[in-house]
């Protein structure tokens, strides 16, 4: 076929472009994710016993968790359309890192030198490394099916940034569950879960965002 | 050939609804795309031809996701970017030399329309009927999409979904013939 052919073809009966709507549509999974994650939770692994105790450092932990999904989320919106710039917005993944860094480290200095390990390691194996990515399943489906609407042209980076973005929607879900209390665990573990899905983002998402 | 903001004030018109602008937003993108892709498949005039195709299809199916606070050629060119690593990819999964074996001959200093390999009434038939029918009662036998709708029985935005579905389709038959 001549392309001057296809390009009639395609003009033809254009008529106006849909408004994509991708605010509400992101809220809407970013949600959707959520409560999903939330119910895995209270059906899977089942709620902190000490919940009404606990409402502060539920709290705060959830609150850590969504904002790291803020900072990556300005990064995952200029990856789902072509040519869009990123700068600052992977300045501020970098610096979120380093702040929790930071913040992992004012913290166990501030514990007695015995009590450090304890603080760090929340007295077991750090399972949130293995959950929050299995938490965040639901919602990175969600938003592979939403990124795969627009036009992703950097697939690894979109990879990451949407398993990033479903870690911290994963994490908050978590929060509800884990009961380490500890800063330095909190900014240390979580931060990893986080960046473990990230990773499996860039591996596994990647490859079904191919257009 | 037509600059950013010319190039820019076509497509937003093509998106607010204007055929004609629409239409003249494709072509100067396909001068571009040409010069573009056969700058960098040197020698194999077909393929660059191919390319154009394909990404004006994606270019067409994809223009909601151009945001009008960004500047449009590179918008532009990280599609035709995207499509040329697909397209790479897939020349080097079919044989391992790649680009290697090829022949680096002078670009073509012709940038004319021409004619792709693929052809496009046949690839149609891959695609569902909803979707081949509409596609070929809009776009080829140039019937509008009111009568498409009442000769088939079904509602205008369906018609309308089918043909962006149907085309999304199509694209990636358009690369996937390239890959056999």
């Amino acid at each position: 076929m001549n392309t001057n052919d296809l390009i009639d073809a395609l003009a033809r009966g254009a008529g106006p472009a849909e408004r994509p709507h991708w605010r509400r549509k992101l809220a809407i999974t970013l949600a959707t994710g959520l409560v999903v994650a939330v119910a895995l939770v209270a059906i899977w692994l089942g709620v902190r016993p000490d919940i009404g105790a606990a409402r502060m450092p539920i709290m705060w932990k959830a609150i850590f968790s969504a904002a790291a999904a803020a900072v990556v989320l300005p990064l995952t919106v200029q990856l789902m359309r072509p040519g869009r710039p990123l700068g600052w917005r992977i300045g501020a993944v970098v610096l979120f890192v380093a702040l929790c860094a930071l913040a992992t480290w004012i913290a166990l200095m501030g514990e007695m030198p015995e009590r450090r390990w304890e603080a760090w390691m929340g007295g077991s194996m750090p399972w949130c490394v293995v959950l929050i990515p299995l938490l965040a399943a639901p919602a990175a489906v969600l938003l592979t099916l939403l990124m795969r609407a627009f036009a992703p042209t950097r697939l690894t980076l979109a990879g990451a940034a949407i398993g990033a973005l479903s870690g911290g929607v994963g994490a908050m879900a978590y929060a509800m569950y884990c009961p380490v209390d500890s800063v330095a665990f909190v900014t240390t573990w979580y931060a990893l879960g986080i960046a473990v899905s990230a990773a499996l983002g860039a591996v596994v998402v990647s490859r079904f965002l191919r257009w | 050939m037509a600059d950013e903001a010319a190039l820019r004030a076509l497509l937003l018109k093509g998106l607010a609804g204007e055929e004609a602008a629409h239409r003249a937003f494709l072509t100067e993108a396909a001068a571009l795309l040409r010069a573009y892709f056969r700058n960098r498949l040197r020698g194999r005039a077909e393929d660059a031809e191919d390319l154009v195709q394909e990404t004006l299809v994606a270019l067409h199916t994809r223009r909601d996701s151009y945001d009008p606070n960004y500047p449009l050629t590179a918008w532009l060119y990280a599609i035709a970017r995207y499509r040329l690593i697909d397209f790479l990819r897939r020349a080097k999964h079919r044989d391992h030399a790649g680009l290697d074996g090829h022949d680096f001959g002078e670009p073509d200093p012709e940038y004319d329309a021409a004619d792709a390999k693929h052809d496009i009434k046949v690839l149609l038939d891959k695609l569902p009927e909803k979707q081949r029918t509409a596609i070929r009662m809009v776009k080829l036998e140039e019937r509008s999409v009111r009568e498409t709708a009442d000769a088939t029985g079904l509602s205008e935005s369906d018609i309308k979904i089918s043909i962006h579905r149907g085309l999304k389709t199509l694209m990636r038959l358009m690369a996937g013939e390239q890959a056999t």
